[in-house]
């Protein structure tokens, strides 16, 4: 490899290298790792991440703090790291107000907020491993959960 | 607050005009708990319990500041009507209205296939010495790792809660280990585990304090 070229390669792997970690950073500001990623979905889905609205897609990552939502006739599937599974129907809005799965330090924590519509939970190893660390929460109630399968509807008033 | 006194007015109205016939969707409460808290319409929310993929049945219990309400058969469902009230008594909901209501989030529930597994094995009283029945599933499990290879295994100690808890977080964690050495001893590699240990805090069943139980002295191993 010639001096020229060697040096080009250099400055496009510097480039490939900020232009990486400048993206990473502004889409998703601090090191936090994903903690799931969308596995289905139909119809108008999107997520908001940092007060940004961006569509949903089959493969993208799921951070804590976003907010999964979907349109008239959208549905969207995450599984998340710990395998558990949320799936939203048609015309809901639900916030990943928690996830942290560390199984070798020992923490653990999925608190989910649905604010309207309706979505399917199957739990995961989180709640299988300490119970005491899943929630998922409508407006009005808490809801605790001991290893297992529910729906729930939230109607906005 | 104002705004709260003229909805109050027309809930009041609409009751004297149109009494209690048809208006079902509006919830009115007794005259003598009209305070705005009460009053406040609330999300209502239908929650469902459903059976797990395998069969089994967990359990929910939907908390609102009222009190709280367990779900524990499948099909069973709960309804929200007042954040200052318990949910409603767990009545069975059919499975045409739960297809009608939760056919789409239910249709988006990604696929299952890989999913974990997890066993319960059950230990003789006070002993770290598996039940019969358990020492049967023990092949299983080993198939199981195997065949999952590269795979994460969690194991995790319980005990009853007849005895004091220092002593049971102890018993728990031996429980733990004898699983993990017997695991090691079939070739799992003991960076693919995870080991844990909970005494009697985390009963599977629940029971008073000094109660007998032996589906709680168990070592659960679940296999990804």
């Amino acid at each position: 490899m010639n001096r020229s070229k060697s040096s080009k390669l250099f400055v496009a792997l510097a480039t490939i290298f900020i232009l990486h970690n400048v993206i990473g950073e502004t889409v998703h500001a601090g090191a936090s790792p994903a903690v799931g990623t969308v596995q289905k979905m139909s119809g108008p889905a999107s997520i908001v991440r940092q007060g940004q609205t961006i569509s949903a897609s089959v493969g993208q990552e799921i951070f804590e703090n976003d907010i999964l939502q979907t349109g008239r006739d959208g549905s969207m599937g995450v599984v998340f790291s710990d395998e558990t599974l949320l799936s939203l129907g048609p015309e809901s809005v639900l916030v990943v107000d928690q996830y942290v799965f560390a199984p070798r330090q020992g923490k653990f924590s999925i608190v989910l907020k649905m604010l309207r519509g309706t979505a399917a939970y199957l739990s995961g190893l989180i709640s299988k491993l300490t119970p005491e660390s899943a929630h998922f929460e409508t407006p009005s109630a808490s809801i605790g959960i001991r290893g297992t399968h529910f729906v729930v509807k939230v109607e906005e008033k | 607050m104002k705004q709260w006194k003229i909805f109050l007015v027309v809930f009041a109205l609409l009751d004297l005009t149109v009494g209690c016939s048809a208006k079902r969707d509006v919830i009115v409460p007794p005259p003598e708990s009209r305070n705005p808290v009460i009053a406040s319409p609330t999300n209502r929310d239908l929650i469902v319990l459903l059976p797990d993929p395998d069969g089994k049945v967990g359990t929910i219990r939907v908390t609102t500041k009222g009190g709280s309400q367990t779900l524990d058969k499948p099909g069973h469902a709960t309804q929200v009507e007042h954040v200052n009230e318990p949910s409603t008594d767990p009545k069975p909901l059919g499975e045409r209205e739960i297809t009608s209501v939760f056919g789409a989030a239910l249709s988006a529930q990604p696929d299952l296939k890989a999913r974990f597994v997890s066993f319960v094995l059950l230990f003789d009283r006070d002993t770290t010495n598996l039940t019969h029945d358990s020492k049967k599933m023990l092949p299983e499990v080993v198939r199981t790792i195997r065949n999952r290879k590269p795979s994460e295994v969690y194991v995790t100690g319980h005990t009853d809660r007849v005895g004091a808890a220092d002593y049971n977080l102890t018993l728990s964690s031996r429980r733990a280990d004898t699983v993990r050495d017997f695991l090691v001893s079939t070739g799992v590699t003991s960076s693919a585990l995870v080991v844990s240990f909970h005494g009697e805090s985390m009963p599977l069943v629940h029971t008073e304090d000094e109660v007998a139980e032996p589906r709680n002295r168990r070592v659960e191993v679940i296999v990804r």
